[in-house]
């Protein structure tokens, strides 16, 4: 099957597997948190033990509830820039690699653009804009941090489209009378979906970062919970200088977490996408199995004998040979009247 | 025909897998020939037939996952006093590189691969001229580079310019020269005029000709088309499903094939002259290596196919004085069948040049 | 093989059009495409002229082969007829009405003239299933739902791809090249067209299934009585198919013939140069060649467009561009050599006699 389907490499299991973790307190996070996160009672400055599995803050609040709580939120926004972002590429992207020409021109310039904006600076320009209320939705921030972030997609899948119009089935679908929006989206789109997984998987990341850095620097309503408030917090609480490092460690760890679980998915489009990087299909396991010690290098293939040299069965048609000669000898001699009548 | 007086390469039993276990698929099935010096063997075979595989396994410059699985493989190097024996598949990676380019080269289909797009020619010549002869000035090298071009048929000038500069004949001429520019004994050619228009080809083919009778190199030469092989090799051999199914002295396998897929394969290409009639060519597909039939793996598409075609796969025998081999039951003594007409016909001129 | 001329040839009629009959003639097709000149940025722009006043016919039941090295403008010719491309200037008519070129490319014309491309393996979207590639065309022209599967049956048995159904749901590179160039032509024949265009069908195909897709394309347009281009660089394989040989040299057609005149006895410098470099086992001696490609770039674009490489070429072939002249009933060539013995009777610049009806 050609169909888009990731390779199933160790770094691709372990980043489903990460993943799948984060998605899942994404749910029931709010559920199986110990405490109410906001809840200010516990004795301040605990370091982790049994009842307080990551320890308390200054406050006297739980930090794993925090943690756990708190996923919701930092993945909801990013997943919900993620998916807006990659549609606004994919109509950008698709448009200008497509149809090409002035309208082509004008939206590279629209992507260049973006591309070269300070995200940050633009990102807090933005949410300022907003009212207070609305700061704290996760739509209204996904929206946001989308604005900055779809230019890199959109330029990617500009260069695929670019690549993938000249090939004959597009021109073949242009042939039969295809109209040219359904030629876009139903014949080239299905082929972009490896370069738009990584451009999903690429975005997400980018906007777990920027949507923590929005909440650390206070510029998002720092009254609920995710993993940026809750650095925010600890910073303003000088958590690091008085040494509670528990504090600090969960909301990093677990950005650092969902960051390499993307990474790791995304190494595994990169393989599908990047032929070079598959190393024709010879896997090392299959390699040592086969007893064979050293990756083949190029210009240098390996020379593994399974099967013996001697007694190989031409040997057993060649001392047939004089046998066939004497018959071939007399069938053939006919021939020539035949050609000669 | 001489046998084995003076060979350059000496091919036994050679196997050739991708990938390995469960998933291998042979590409190259027990491959057995000896090429003479300053002979030229031609290869054909359609896609999948193992001829390119074959190759680039020979030389070792087969990429992954494709792994030599056995044989035996000696490259003949040097003249009468030095003469040496050399075992390709146990020579290391020093040893290979040495003898690249200096004994034996490789030309591919796509020279614009090949060659580095963003140097001159000039500067590619210049290279392999200094890698492998260290002692050679500059100007030296210049002079060799532009007297290579000219066994070509190209202008000096041409050292000037980028790859992209020149025409698709121009460049594959280029890779000619520069595989021919340490003299080696021996030079393959993958496909090197199937990207090309006839009147290029054609070009090409009679400055290999020419070339050969000076430099007296030996070729293996690798095409999908029979008709251009009867022109300039000496010998040809036919490939399917990654075995050897016939070879024979070029003419006599043209006038007279043994093999059904011989025969089919020069039943494919309609003639330049005489009446225009129906042709049928082979039915079916070529072979799927991963799934091949039992038996004989061309048993699907011939019409002559016995039952025996079905359950045993024919060995590569001599017949006919040993002057060719096939890989077909119809030749076999214990068959009682009579071989058809059209694979046993000798040519009427070749018949009365041998009376 | 069906060897009808076109005088003789009013016995089959099918779906109201006569055997013989004109369906598309193009009468001196131009296209020029722009392009960024050598030396910098601001250099001028380059005019190619990739196809130059070509005129022809595809008469239904007929075989109209189109020879050519790449870059003579065979490809963009097919593409012109298509109307994928706009020419720059000439005229095309569809069943004797003129069509306007300005206008868009309608469905009804996309319904009438097909375009078969070269490779198989690229021209069909390799993440769909075939059924879903072939019943496509069917849907946009307005084929009733229920009837597009027994339709698309249909034409996979018109191409010898049987049982259907054992086709329809597999992917594209499930199938060996000449059972995907099937498909491709049965995704044009799927919408009963007129015409059918062959960009250089059997190029990309393994040698022992070519003659099987060339006798099935001659099958169809017999079968049929579609009006058939076939475009190719095989001179052997024109001859084996068509009826009518036009060859291309730099956009323009150098030679033209009814049935296997241009390739058996060859009258224009360029013609004679293709066939005799044609490797041909039975005539092993061959004469030497005296044009040269070596170091040979660009053409001519003041004269002849051949006389660079031309071993008979004058001063009057340099400077002035020869006529198409007609040498004999249907054959016909573009060259001073037989412009001078044929300069009494009328030297016109009109194209060939074909597209006169």
């Amino acid at each position: 099957m050609r169909r888009f389907r990731l390779p199933g490499t160790w770094k691709v299991r372990v980043g489903y597997f990460l993943l799948s973790i984060f998605i899942l307190f994404t749910v029931i996070g709010p559920w199986v948190a110990p405490y109410d996160p906001s809840y200010t009672g516990f004795t301040p400055d605990l370091s982790p033990s049994s009842q307080h599995l990551l320890g308390t803050t200054l406050l006297g609040q739980d930090v794993m509830s925090q943690l756990l709580v708190g996923c919701r939120e930092t993945l909801v926004v990013s997943f919900v820039a993620g998916v807006i972002a990659v549609v606004i590429s994919i109509i950008v992207g698709l448009t200008a690699g497509y149809v090409g020409g002035k309208t082509d021109e004008v939206l590279s310039l629209f992507i260049a653009v973006f591309l070269t904006l300070p995200g940050l600076v633009l990102l807090i320009v933005i949410i300022s804009l907003f009212p207070q209320g609305q700061q704290a939705n996760p739509l209204v921030i996904g929206s946001v941090v989308a604005l900055t972030g779809w230019a890199w997609g959109a330029k990617v899948l500009r260069a695929q489209t670019l690549s993938l119009r000249n090939r004959d089935f597009v021109e073949a679908s242009r042939i039969i009378g295809e109209r040219r929006w359904r030629t876009i989206f139903a014949e080239i789109g299905p082929n972009l979906l490896p370069v738009l997984a990584s451009s999903l998987v690429g975005t997400v990341l980018y906007a777990v970062s920027v949507s923590t850095v929005l909440a650390f620097l206070g510029l998002t309503p720092i009254t609920t919970w995710n993993w940026g408030t809750m650095l925010y917090w600890a910073f303003a609480n000088n958590a690091a200088l008085a040494g509670e490092w528990w504090w600090l460690a969960g909301p990093c760890l677990a950005i650092a977490l969902v960051g390499t679980s993307l990474a790791l998915i995304n190494f595994g489009i990169d393989e599908y996408i990047n032929p070079r990087l598959r190393v024709g299909n010879l896997s090392n396991r299959e390699r040592k199995r086969a007893g064979l010690s050293r990756r083949p290098k190029l210009g240098f293939t390996p020379v593994h004998r399974v099967t013996p040299v001697i007694g190989a069965p031409v040997m057993a048609g060649a001392q047939t040979g004089p046998e066939v000669l004497a018959t071939e000898a007399t069938a053939s001699t006919p021939a020539p009247r035949e050609d000669h009548p | 025909m001489t046998t084995s007086s003076n060979p350059v390469l000496e091919v036994s039993h050679f196997n050739v897998d991708y990938g390995v276990g469960a998933a291998a698929v042979r590409a190259v099935d027990n491959v057995t020939f000896t090429l003479e010096r300053a002979h030229v063997l031609g290869v054909a075979g359609e896609s999948g037939s193992g001829k390119s595989t074959l190759a680039y396994g020979l030389t070792r410059l087969l990429r992954a996952p494709g792994i030599i699985t056995g044989g035996d493989v000696h490259l003949h190097l040097g003249t009468d006093a030095d003469a040496r024996r050399m075992d390709l598949l146990a020579a290391s990676e020093a040893e290979l590189r040495a003898i690249r380019w200096k004994h034996i080269s490789v030309v591919m289909q796509s020279a614009l691969n090949a060659l580095n797009p963003v140097r001159k020619i000039g500067k590619e010549f210049d290279e392999v001229l200094k890698t492998h002869n260290r002692s050679m000035s500059k100007s030296a090298r210049k002079d060799r580079a532009r007297e290579l071009l000219g066994l070509v048929n190209l202008t000096p000038d041409r050292l000037e310019r980028y790859p992209h500069e020149l025409s698709g004949g121009q460049r594959q001429r280029v890779m000619i020269a520069m595989a021919l520019a340490l003299q080696p004994e021996l030079v393959i050619m993958d496909e090197p005029t199937t990207a090309l228009d006839v009147v290029t080809q054609r070009e090409i083919v009679a400055e290999l000709q020419k070339l050969r009778q000076e430099l007296g190199f030996a070729l293996i030469f690798i095409t999908h088309d029979l008709s251009l092989l009867v022109e300039l090799a000496d010998e040809i051999m036919v490939m399917y499903a990654g075995r050897i199914v016939e070879r024979a002295p070029a003419l006599e396998l043209y006038r007279g094939p043994r093999h059904p897929y011989t025969l089919g394969l020069m039943g494919s290409f309609p003639p330049l002259h005489g009446e225009r009639k129906v042709m049928t060519g082979i039915p079916g597909s070529p072979p799927n290596l991963k799934d091949l039939p039992g038996g004989c793996a061309f048993h699907p598409r011939c019409p002559y196919a016995m039952e025996r075609c079905t359950l045993e796969d024919p060995m590569l025998s001599p017949i006919e004085d040993g002057q060719r081999t096939v890989a077909c039951w119809l030749h076999d003594p214990s068959v009682s069948a009579a071989v058809p007409v059209e694979l046993r016909r000798k040519d009427a001129a070749l018949a009365g040049e041998a009376g | 093989m069906n060897q009808i001329p076109a005088n003789d040839a009013v016995v089959a009629t099918t779906n109201g059009i006569t055997r013989g009959e004109v369906i598309l003639e193009a009468t001196d097709l131009v296209r020029r495409f722009t392009a960024k000149g050598e030396g910098g940025l601001f250099a001028p722009k380059k005019t190619l002229v990739a196809v130059d006043r070509v005129s022809l016919a595809l008469r239904a039941g007929e075989v109209v082969a189109i020879v050519g090295e790449s870059g003579s403008g065979k490809s963009v010719l097919s593409r012109l007829l298509a109307r994928i491309i706009t020419p720059s200037a000439g005229t095309l008519a569809l069943r004797g009405t003129p069509i306007d070129l300005r206008s868009r490319r309608t469905t009804a014309y996309a319904n009438e003239v097909q375009l078969v491309l070269q490779d198989p393996f690229a021209s069909i979207n390799p993440v769909r299933r075939v059924g879903r590639s072939l019943e496509r065309p069917l849907r946009i022209h307005g084929t009733p739902k229920d009837q597009v599967q027994a339709r698309a049956y249909e034409v996979l048995e018109s191409v010898s791809l049987t049982p259907p159904q054992q086709y329809l749901d597999r992917f594209p590179h499930e199938l060996s090249g000449g059972q995907l160039q099937r498909v491709n032509i049965a995704r044009g024949l799927s919408v009963r067209p007129k015409v059918l265009l062959a960009d250089e069908p059997i190029s990309m195909l393994d040698v022992s299934v070519r003659l099987g897709v060339l006798n099935l394309l001659r099958e169809l347009c017999d079968a049929h009585l579609l009006a058939m281009m076939y475009i190719t660089h095989d001179i052997a394989s024109a001859r084996y198919i068509a009826d009518e040989t036009a060859v291309m040299y730099a956009g323009q057609v150098v030679e033209r013939g009814r049935g296997t005149v241009v390739i058996d006895a060859p009258v224009h410098p360029y013609t004679q140069l293709l066939v005799s470099s044609v490797p041909d086992p039975d005539q092993l001696t061959h004469q030497e060649h005296r044009a040269t490609t070596a170091n040979a770039v660009g053409f001519n674009l003041e004269g002849c467009r051949f006389s660079p490489r031309c071993p008979h070429a004058t001063e009057l072939c340099h400077t002035s561009e020869p006529p198409m002249v007609e040498l004999e009933d249907g054959h016909s060539a573009k060259c001073w050599l037989v412009a001078d013995a044929a300069q009494r009777t009328a030297v016109s610049m009109r194209p060939g006699p074909s597209s006169e009806g």
